[in-house]
């Protein structure tokens, strides 16, 4: 991506505490991962002039800032939902290598697990006589769920193809796995995928261990210039291409194949960007709200071809001797998912090629996919990060 | 309990510039979607532009409301509190016949969770909330239904 010979890096990352962080308000969870990043970087608030965040409001990296008491000269908030994190590390490594900043934070955070206990039962959005405007209205009439929604996706994509509850949950199966070497997942107790398809049906085919937790947690990163980067601490991990694409909005009414998601767009961009196929992948971090999201992602980022997830992920397809080791740290079925986790697995995908992984580590992991779905299955964002300069 | 489907806490549609026409046939039970008058491609939800030509000229093209379930779910678990005693209850993508392969969410009715597969043939039932509203539901072809 590089332009005027300016080579994007990422020169620190971090988790904040997770999953369960009842004393923090959410900017304090941004704060945390921020003060972190920035001390695994070897720089301070000082050096960034760059700032990126989505989240669930507009204006919201502003608040940010102002809890940070940062004024940057370049700032994002682009949201594509969970695929947000993805597409802001693009633009942070575009503006670095414009010349547009030196030093982007991109930080999340979220204390969605702790906040739904305050709240409970107090409010829904949407709901409650709510007069829904526009084309939304069109979906959320009829009662459908989040996960009901993925649940389309995954029936259609078991009709098509022949896909089994037992190769969907293969994959939660496998997370969990990596999940019981992460000290702080919230799940770490091994599963089976009888445990799976016998866990209570939340919207068929999904179970509810084919959903993600639901977590308080953030993270963060630092991005700047290959340059920049020389004099500090840690190895620098090179952005080496990024891509990203959307389908629709909410109404899956217009998605126009239910089982085809924008990373069938995004990904091969980015793999071309980055001088890569997906052959040279060592390690994927995808994001996994759903079990049927990993699977439709594989396919899609062409790791298989169309139809053939079921078989790729079945039998630990994705565990760390498996066809492609994938979702390190447990994802967010297993480990962490605060809402939007995109930010999670650019920190594993980092870590991942500086070696840092132990358990879980890819041996001699040299290229490492970040791949981010937002929405009901209606963003994608592809980020192909390399431990060596291209 | 409410004699609705679904309990009146629901939302439901505020009708803008694009939706009113489909709201208006609704009304009247008749089950219509954008058509765009430069290409001749059907779209739904309703929009202010055609995404396969960019035109902005458009009619409205009446279905006879039969279709085919294209996929569902059935959901055990509500996110609105008003729904949990309404569980479960089917979620559908419904191809319509006539419609150039658009596509509609909406629930099904009269229908056993259990007897719901993909291809199963449906027909629109209307459910009047008002003089000015009333939604499209599906249900079983053959099926008569009480009270959608």
């Amino acid at each position: 991506m590089t332009t005027k010979g300016r080579q994007a890096v990422i020169a620190g990352v971090a988790t904040s505490d997770y999953p369960l962080l009842p004393d923090l308000s959410e900017h304090a969870v941004h704060g945390q991962a921020a003060d972190r990043a920035l001390a695994d970087a070897g720089l301070s608030m000082a050096d960034v002039d760059g700032f990126a965040s989505a989240g669930f409001f507009p204006m919201y990296a502003l608040g940010v800032t102002e809890y940070l008491g940062l004024h940057p000269a370049y700032f994002d908030e682009t949201n594509a939902g969970g695929a947000s994190f993805e597409v802001l590390v693009e633009h942070a490594a575009y503006a670095v290598e414009s010349g547009a900043a030196e030093v982007v934070l991109v930080t999340y955070g979220s204390v969605q697990l702790s906040q739904m206990g305050r709240t409970l039962g107090t409010g829904a959005p949407g709901g409650a006589g709510a007069l829904a405007p526009g084309p939304a209205i069109y979906d959320a009439l009829w009662g459908n769920t989040l996960v009901g929604n993925y649940a389309l996706a995954a029936q259609r994509h078991m009709h098509e193809f022949g896909t089994t509850p037992e190769q969907l949950a293969a994959v939660a199966v496998t997370m969990r796995k990596h999940a019981a070497s992460n000290p702080f997942a919230q799940k770490r107790e091994l599963i089976t995928v009888e445990d799976v398809v016998n866990s209570r049906l939340v919207a068929d085919p999904l179970h509810k261990l084919d959903c993600c937790v639901i977590s308080d947690g953030g993270a963060a990163c630092v991005v700047t210039s290959a340059e920049r980067a020389a004099d500090l601490p840690n190895a620098a991990v090179y952005v080496l291409g990024g891509a990203h694409a959307s389908t629709h909005q909410m109404n899956l009414s217009a998605m126009a194949d239910l089982t085809v998601t924008g990373a069938a767009q995004c990904g091969p961009l980015a793999f071309r960007r980055a001088g890569i196929t997906p052959a040279d992948v060592d390690v994927a971090q995808l994001y996994d709200s759903f079990t049927i999201t990993v699977l439709l992602t594989v396919e899609d980022l062409g790791f298989c071809a169309k139809g053939e997830g079921g078989a790729f992920v079945e039998d630990d397809g994705l565990g760390l001797a498996g066809r492609l080791p994938t979702n390190t740290d447990g994802g967010g079925l297993s480990a962490c998912h605060p809402g939007m986790r995109g930010m999670f697995l650019i920190v594993e995908s980092v870590r991942q090629l500086r070696g840092e992984c132990g358990e879980t580590q890819v041996p001699g992991a040299a290229i490492a996919v970040a791949h981010g779905t937002g929405g009901m299955l209606s963003a994608s964002a592809t980020l192909v990060l390399g431990r060596d300069a291209p | 309990m409410s004699e609705r489907f679904f309990p009146d806490e629901m939302p439901m549609p505020a009708a803008n510039a694009e939706t009113l026409a489909f709201w208006e046939a609704a009304a009247r039970h008749s089950l219509v979607v954008q058509r765009c008058a430069g290409c001749g491609q059907t779209r739904h939800p309703p929009g202010p532009v055609c995404p396969a030509c960019r035109s902005t000229a458009s009619q409205w093209l009446e279905l006879p409301g039969t279709g085919s379930v294209y996929t569902f779910s059935v959901v055990r678990q509500a996110f609105l509190p008003a729904l949990s005693d309404r569980l479960p209850y089917v979620v559908c993508a419904v191809e319509l016949d006539q419609g150039g392969g658009v596509r509609m969410v909406s629930n099904l009715v009269g229908c056993e969770p259990e007897r719901v597969a993909i291809d199963l043939a449906v027909t629109v039932v209307w459910e009047d909330m008002g003089p000015d509203l009333a939604l499209p539901r599906f249900t079983p072809l053959g099926t008569t239904v009480a009270r959608p």
